[in-house]
């Protein structure tokens, strides 16, 4: 029998090389998200929905949603998928694994914090980064527009600050708040509340005040951004205030989110 | 140097004077006790003790108010991954990611270990703890007893210097608790300390060399469960709570109280 404790112990153990280390958590955290198959889909299919029913009636003056343009609604598709991967899926799943005791359990072992958390972090991104290629390639489709790739990079690069905002939102709710039930309830009331603000505001539908609140909103920043880089020659102050608000969104909900967080619920 | 202060030198966790502190409460209130190399050592008390909370400060799962806790001579608080490397610790309340299979979750820590094993390896050891069959099976999908059965193998597969084993048997039906003690045993044999906690009297007095009694953050008492029992039998409260001849859980309930905490 290989008996776990036949062998003598390991006295003079050797710190684990941080490569090891982090491709271990890496593997196990992408392992974990592709076992998570409805989330998954419902993070990429959604976003393409958004861009093939409101896509299809551009141009059309009745409704307001489509008077934006093609910036507006690849925008718009792209925010959604930010939002759920990046705010409600990792808030959730941080939340859920807190409450399980999953950090617990790998805090003890000499992996250090900031590798646990980062492996979170780029597992989401990379699922980001993912969902952005598939809108990009489908919105070029549905709108007969080759982007350049320079335009592809300037889309990423938004989808990274993007994915990166809504996930230092996440970590700041996840720090401030210690029950997995209670940051399930708030990611969801956050997440309708964002994208109606977002989505309603910056249509104009609900008045000009109303829109330049939505402007400096996460969801309205992110679509101005979009549509921004879409159209890089008539960038603008309201573009350039988008950039602003997400990075003001990045550092303070970071802040929060790393100044409160607790690695256990209870 | 004098013989004491070389044995603590020489040991292979060293508590000193340990203060753990939630806001104002004390939770454990400058506990001083060592484990020597090869030594299986109980940590015993009633619920809400200070036990949970001295196997965190040994784990570096928080900061002590005041105190140190060395394992194998690192400051786990200056050097907590040298010291963390070194340490096998099964946790009462904690889980793996519950979309793992078993066998991802033995290469996950294997490598935070730094740990390459082959999957003939993993599969092996896996096989060792009775969980062959579940080897392809999710987390989420065994019993509670595979659970237990996984969370031990984790805590040993670096071959530590010391395991820290909270409420080890738990859980646990009587043959995979016959197995764990022969671990244990092994574990030992190879120069390996355990420190356990237990609310099983009868395995403390059966399995560890020492144990300590702690009760309200303060450690009331050292000794083996010989010397313990031979130490407090004629103490009137041991005496008030004896049926017969004294045992350690006479001992532990004349010191800690006979009234059901929370």
């Amino acid at each position: 029998m290989a008996d776990l404790a036949s062998s003598a112990p390991a006295g003079g153990a050797v710190r684990a090389p941080i490569g090891l280390i982090f491709g271990s958590l890496l593997r196990a955290d992408f392992t974990v998200l592709l076992r998570s198959g409805r989330t998954l889909l419902l993070n990429i299919a959604v976003p393409i929905a958004i861009l093939v029913l409101i896509g299809l009636r551009l141009g059309n003056k009745s409704n307001a949603l489509t008077q934006g343009g093609p910036g507006f609604v690849i925008g718009l598709a792209l925010t959604y998928g930010l939002m759920a991967s990046s705010l409600m899926g990792y808030s959730i799943t941080i939340a859920r694994d807190r409450d399980a005791g999953v950090f617990q359990r790998l805090r003890v072992t000499p992996a250090p914090t900031w590798a646990i958390m980062t492996s979170r972090l780029l597992v989401q991104i990379v699922v980001d980064l993912i969902m952005t290629a598939i809108v990009a390639v489908i919105a070029s489709i549905i709108f007969g527009k080759a982007f350049s790739p320079g335009e592809y990079a300037l889309i990423f690069c938004v989808s990274i600050l993007g994915g990166a905002m809504f996930l230092a939102i996440a970590q700041a709710v996840v720090g401030l708040v210690r029950s997995a039930t209670l940051v399930n309830a708030i990611g969801r009331i956050l997440y309708v509340v964002l994208l109606l603000l977002g989505l309603l505001g910056s249509s104009g539908i609900l008045g000009s005040t109303i829109e330049a609140v939505s402007d400096w909103s996460p969801v309205g920043a992110m679509i101005n951004l979009y549509a921004g880089v879409l159209n890089i020659s008539s960038w603008d102050w309201t573009d350039t205030s988008g950039l602003i608000a997400t990075i003001g969104y990045i550092i303070v909900g970071s802040f929060i989110g790393i100044r409160w967080f607790r690695w256990e619920s209870r | 140097m004098t013989d004491e202060a070389a044995t603590i030198a020489a040991a292979m966790l060293v508590v000193d004077r340990l203060v753990v502190t939630y806001g104002t409460r004390i939770a454990v209130d400058g506990v001083t006790f060592h484990v020597q190399r090869g030594e299986i050592f109980g940590l015993l008390g009633p619920n809400g003790a200070g036990k949970t909370s001295t196997l965190n400060a040994i784990e570096g799962m928080l900061k002590p108010h005041d105190g140190t806790v060395r394992v194998d001579g690192i400051d786990i608080q200056r050097s907590p991954t040298d010291a963390k490397a070194r340490l096998g610790v099964q946790l009462q309340a904690s889980s793996f990611q519950s979309e793992l299979t078993i066998e991802e979750i033995v290469r996950l820590y294997a490598g935070l270990y730094g740990l390459r094993i082959t999957k003939a390896g993993i599969a092996d050891r896996i096989r060792d703890v009775g969980l062959g069959d579940e080897l392809g099976k999710r987390f989420k999908s065994i019993s509670g007893g595979q659970q237990q059965r996984l969370s031990l193998l984790i805590a040993v597969i670096n071959r530590p210097a010391l395991l820290l084993l909270d409420e080890p048997t738990s859980g646990l039906d009587p043959q995979s608790r016959r197995q764990l003690w022969t671990r244990i045993e092994n574990l030992r044999t190879g120069g390996g300390s355990i420190l356990l906690t237990t609310h099983s009297m009868e395995e403390a007095q059966a399995v560890c060399d020492r144990v300590a009694i702690i009760d309200h953050g303060n450690l009331l008492t050292v000794d083996t469960p010989a010397g313990l029992i031979a130490k407090h039998r004629d103490d009137p409260r041991v005496v008030k709570v004896a049926r017969g001849d004294v045992t350690l859980e006479d001992v532990f309930i004349g010191l800690t109280g006979s009234e059901i905490r929370g």
